[in-house]
């Protein structure tokens, strides 16, 4: 069902699905195991947040979609499906909408994937991490490199053309040549996108546990840095575009849902925890997805494990200047956190997502949103780090240097702290 | 109170060994307090003191115990500081006394502070009642610790004491001993007064508190009194003793231990040893022993942030108002900024001041290495005062540096001896002395606690025991020895400056006077030692370590490369966003900054963690 998107707003869509087979011991996001009995009620409850923001916005259509989390190809397709009705019932697609399922390789059958291209979607991107047996057991991770393999292969016979897969690296005890190994394999696979990504180590995960323990080694810094470069010169040579500091695609398959996070564009978030950036303000649902469950009028299911364990999340401290349709969703729905843009929030966050982009804060968009030029506003930060070598200028705008994507945090950190000392009329 | 019936005594302990505990007994079996009103330790009063187990202040506290024969006696215990830091305050304490428990911990034994303070109080000629402490104890070995005492002191059988500060046992006895031992206070009612100030302390509401013991004469409320020191005259605003609380009254008498409020405002007016006569009819001459206290351990205090400068001024005038050994000056560093150098009477001083500076004052600080105030006589003849590194005269003005040499007392365990020897030495430290207090129990003793106990003395440069000397005793002999150390002289010294360059640039706050034996290895480690603490930057940074103008020592923080944030996505932006925030907030204030490079707080701690080497000697 697509409508044309005249005199409609587009936004992004994105729908949390928190549930995994195993909790893997490197992830901070906000996804369990063992929840499974609550997977029924949660996909109603999923169902009624759309249908409640729908009402609350009425005018708008999906521009993308994204389900992620967590292992949204870990529920059944017939869920999916319900999920996806819901949602379209609610914020239409726009034409060429991009649909995007995030799937785990061990949960891709011909079967399934027939059932997801049905659902509605069109892109799949893969969670295969790296192919290398060994490293995929230190990940945690169920399934193995051929079967990463194979479910790519799958995914390609039932008819999707779009398909993204995603590595991780700068493993403890994983070598360069692990590595380029891993790439190659991947560009065998030839997909329109891939993202690479830094192990970071998250505080509080096993993971984290481990390395401090000893059990498992610091991870080299620099050696990720060789790591890093090496992908960038394969896939360059490849033909992928360095479109985001860890995201490379063919051109014209760059992943349009994520261009709106970058491109600090408006979008919702539904299910628990997720985070919505709309009418000037961020708020985001609570994480616990019993109490989301329940926040929407779903009793959860009575049992030892599925009991309301934990406190009831806490009522946030609204801003004033709080819509009410968000509001709305605080007193009677899952909304609890709320913070408002502000002027020169909106200027930090423009920039530090922008500047991730190859293309950078463009001249004219900024010019566009903000009334002024970059050099108005920046000059002396601008100067700064040019003279460290860490930007680039031009007539269209500024963007990271090529040594610069490595070193991203200090740039990120300077527009940051350079905005919000910023006072801008509201 | 008639003078007869007066007792004043102190309790000489190590620490640990049960003195705030038998104190409290007492005051509870002569009915000062209820039960129920009691606090434990009546007589620390700051909650840091009471952590750290040490008495800062000496404090009084009159006890009323009627005797058998249905008398009534006045006994004043004095509680005296157990450290060798406040060593001064001790002795004036124990100027205010006839008589002194020694008590020693049925499992310990005796320890080296125990050492130290019987022979000042055999000095002050007070009489001395051994009591062995925690006899409750499963592992109190009451003969043993006996045959120590005996033979480390030539006690009889007879004269000791067993007693359990916890239990109550051997603590009427106990009283009953005092009363009988202890001589009265000597002294003439009808003479000019002269008082003795054994502390003193600032009360926001009646001024300078004076803690005193009547010599000679007697004084009321509203007398004019003098000090004879600084000459100032107070009015008594009010008299009175602790009980454990504080009690008015009008008068002390002869012979008698209680407070006087001087509603003065700082205790340098008021110092201890000094003497209080009156200001109508003064005495002659003023009481033997004033001394005034001399620092021997500096160190430049700074605040982590610039904007707390007045903050910790005010801290720090704050706690001199309490305490007239602490003694500050501004001074300024190109790395840190303006703080203050600080001068202590010992190390545990040094720490109390700075926790307390930290907690009482919540500031945050940053504390250089400290250093002793070396004595250096330049070629032109002229001799200054060193206590701050980076004032060290270039070398070819200095004829020659002098340091504080302290003798230090060391009572251990056997097995331990080589071990400490070789710290000693390594330190620079000479050997004085040996001798065993009690020979082995067995030839060959599992523990450590049945070996010969030794008594070592050295003599060794301040400087060698300012850092870790503490920790590594302790590390080597598993906690078993303990030591004490007294100043005895200044000695010429083969001294160098040692700078620390960060990017080139000299770091006044990293300089250190050391030996020069051993200059270059110390600074081969504090350059290894920075180059872990401080962050990478974006390009190359060298570290180096220089004697003299000449480096000897250099190591580079290589440039980073890689900080950037994988992933950030809708869910993220917030979160991020404060994450880069924070970080660029955080490089502002927890790090000083040396040129561009951000150096962190720990490195100006990183000296204090250096090891000794061998080195040879030529
Ligand atoms: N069993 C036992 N423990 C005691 C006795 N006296 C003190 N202690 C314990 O020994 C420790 C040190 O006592 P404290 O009075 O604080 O020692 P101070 O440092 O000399 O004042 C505390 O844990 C006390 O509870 C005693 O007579 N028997
Ligand atoms: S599958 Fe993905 S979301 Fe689930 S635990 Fe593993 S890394 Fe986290």
């Amino acid at each position: 069902m697509t409508r044309p998107a005249i005199e409609q707003q587009s936004i992004g869509l994105y729908v949390h699905i928190p549930f995994c087979e195993t909790k893997c011991p490197y992830c901070d996001f906000n996804t369990y195991s063992g929840i499974e009995r609550l997977i029924p009620v949660y996909v109603d409850a999923l169902c009624e947040e759309l249908r409640r923001w729908a009402e609350l916005f009425p005018s708008h259509a999906s521009r993308t979609v994204f389900l992620g989390g967590g292992t949204p190809s870990y529920l059944p397709p017939g869920d999916l499906k319900r999920v996806m009705s819901a949602l379209t019932g609610g914020f239409p697609l726009v034409a060429d909408a991009e649909v995007t399922l995030e799937a785990n390789p061990g949960d891709v059958t011909q079967e399934r994937a027939s059932g997801w291209l049905d659902a509605g979607f069109n892109r799949v991107s893969m969670g295969v991490q790296s192919f290398d047996d060994e490293l995929l057991t230190l990940l945690g991770r169920r399934h193995t490199a051929a079967q990463a393999i194979d479910a790519f292969e799958v995914l390609r016979r039932a008819g999707f053309t779009n398909r993204s897969l995603d590595l991780i690296f700068g493993l403890p005890q994983q070598t360069l040549q692990q590595w380029i190994d891993s790439l190659e394999r991947t560009l065998e696979l030839s997909p329109n996108h891939v993202s690479l990504y830094g192990l970071q180590i998250e505080t509080g995960t096993p993971l984290e546990a481990f390395v401090r323990s000893g059990k498992v080694p610091q991870p080299d810094d620099d050696l990720a840095a060789d790591m890093y470069l090496a992908a960038r010169e394969k896939l360059a040579e490849a033909g992928y575009r360095h479109y985001e500091i860890s995201n490379w695609a063919l051109p014209g398959m760059e992943s349009q849902h994520n261009l709106i996070y970058w491109r600090n564009e408006p979008y919702l978030g539904v299910g628990p925890g997720a985070h919505s950036s709309m009418l000037k303000h961020r708020f985001a649902n609570m994480k616990s997805p019993r109490w989301y469950v329940r926040s929407l009028g779903f009793e959860v299911p009575a049992d030892g494990i599925l009991s309301l364990a934990g406190s009831q999340p806490r009522r946030p401290d609204l801003p004033k200047s709080t819509p009410g349709q968000i509001r709305a969703m605080v007193a009677g729905g899952p909304v609890n956190f709320v913070e408002q843009t502000t002027p020169s929030l909106e200027l930090a966050e423009t920039m530090m997502m922008g500047m991730r982009l190859d293309t950078g804060v463009r001249e004219a968009d900024f010019r566009a949103r903000f009334g002024k030029s970059l050099r108005d506003v920046f000059s002396r930060e601008i100067d700064q780090m040019l003279a460290a070598g860490l930007i680039e200028e031009d007539a269209d705008g500024i963007r990271l240097s090529f040594d610069g994507k490595l070193l991203g945090n200090e740039v990120f950190g300077v527009f940051v702290a350079a905005a919000e000392s910023m006072l801008l009329a509201e | 109170m008639d003078q007869s019936r007066i007792r004043n005594f102190c309790i000489i302990a190590h620490i640990d060994h049960g003195k705030s505990t038998l104190a409290d007994r007492l005051i509870q079996e002569t009915g000062a307090v209820s039960t129920r009103d009691m606090t434990a330790q009546h007589l620390d009063t700051m909650p840091l003191e009471r952590e750290r187990g040490i008495t800062i202040k000496a404090q009084a506290i009159r006890l009323t115990y009627k005797y058998d024969d249905d008398k009534s006696y006045q006994l004043n215990l004095i509680d005296t500081p157990g450290h060798v830091d406040f060593a001064y305050e001790v002795s004036r304490s124990l100027a205010a006394c006839e008589g002194a428990l020694l008590l020693v911990d049925a499992t310990q034994g005796i320890q080296a502070q125990t050492m130290a303070n019987i022979y000042l109080a055999l000095e002050h000629d007070l009489e001395i009642i051994p009591v062995i402490n925690k006899i409750d104890m499963p592992a109190a070995e009451p003969e043993r610790v006996a045959a120590e005492l005996k033979q480390a002191f030539g006690f009889k059988d007879a004269e000791i004491l067993f007693a359990s500060g916890k239990t109550g046992a051997g603590v009427h006895e106990l009283l009953e001993t005092i009363v009988h031992l202890i001589p009265p206070p000597k002294g003439d009612p009808g003479a000019p007064l002269q008082a003795m100030i054994f502390d003193s302390k600032y009360d926001q509401f009646k001024g300078v508190v004076a803690y005193i013991r009547v010599m000679n004469g007697s004084l009321r409320t509203d007398d004019r009194v003098r000090l004879m020191q600084t000459k100032v005259e107070p009015d008594v605003l009010e008299a009175g003793y602790f009980s454990p609380v504080m009690v008015k009254s009008d008068s002390l008498g002869v012979g008698e231990v209680g407070y006087v409020a001087t509603g003065l405002k700082n205790v340098r007016d008021c110092r201890v040893g000094d003497t209080l006569t009156m200001a109508s009819n003064p005495a002659t001459k003023a009481l033997p022993g004033y001394a005034s206290q001399m620092p021997m351990v500096f160190t430049g205090i700074y605040p982590s942030e610039g904007d707390e400068y007045p903050a910790l001024r005010e801290a720090l005038s704050k706690l001199q108002l309490n305490d007239a050994s602490l003694v500050f000056e501004p001074e300024s560093s190109a790395a840190l900024g303006f703080g203050f150098r600080c001068g202590f009477l010992g190390l545990l001083h040094m720490d109390v001041i700075q926790e307390r500076l930290e907690r009482e004052y919540d500031l945050e600080l940053i504390a250089t290495a400290p250093s002793v105030s070396f004595d250096v006589e330049l070629t032109d003849g002229t001799r200054i005062h060193v206590d701050n590194p980076s004032k060290l005269p270039e070398p070819q003005r200095i004829k020659t540096i002098f340091e504080p040499w302290v003798n230090i007392t060391i009572l251990t365990p056997s097995r331990y001896i080589g071990g400490i020897m070789e710290m000693v030495t390594l330190r620079r430290g000479e050997y004085v002395k040996m001798e065993y207090l009690q020979p082995a129990q067995s030839d060959n003793a599992a523990n450590a606690s049945q070996d010969a106990r030794v008594m070592l003395e050295y003599n060794i440069p301040l400087s060698e025991i300012l850092v870790d000397f503490h920790d590594t005793l302790k590390s080597v002999t598993s906690g078993y020895a303990s030591l004490d150390y007294r100043l005895i002289d200044a000695r010429a010294s083969d001294m160098v400056k040692l700078d620390v360059l960060v990017n080139h640039e000299a770091v006044d706050a990293l300089s250190l006077i050391i030996h020069r034996s051993y200059a270059e290895s110390q600074g081969r480690q504090l350059a290894a030692k920075l180059k872990e603490l401080i962050p990478r930057q974006m390009f190359q940074v060298p570290i180096q370590a220089a004697i003299g103008g000449k480096i000897v020592a250099r190591e580079n923080i290589s440039a980073m490369r890689k900080n950037v944030l994988a992933k950030c996505y809708g869910g993220d932006v917030s979160r991020k966003r404060k994450l880069l925030e924070k970080q660029a907030e955080g490089k502002k204030r927890r790090a000083k900054m040396i040129g561009a490079i951000e150096v962190p707080q720990e490195a100006f701690m990183a000296v204090l963690t250096l090891e000794r080497q061998q080195v040879s000697r030529h």
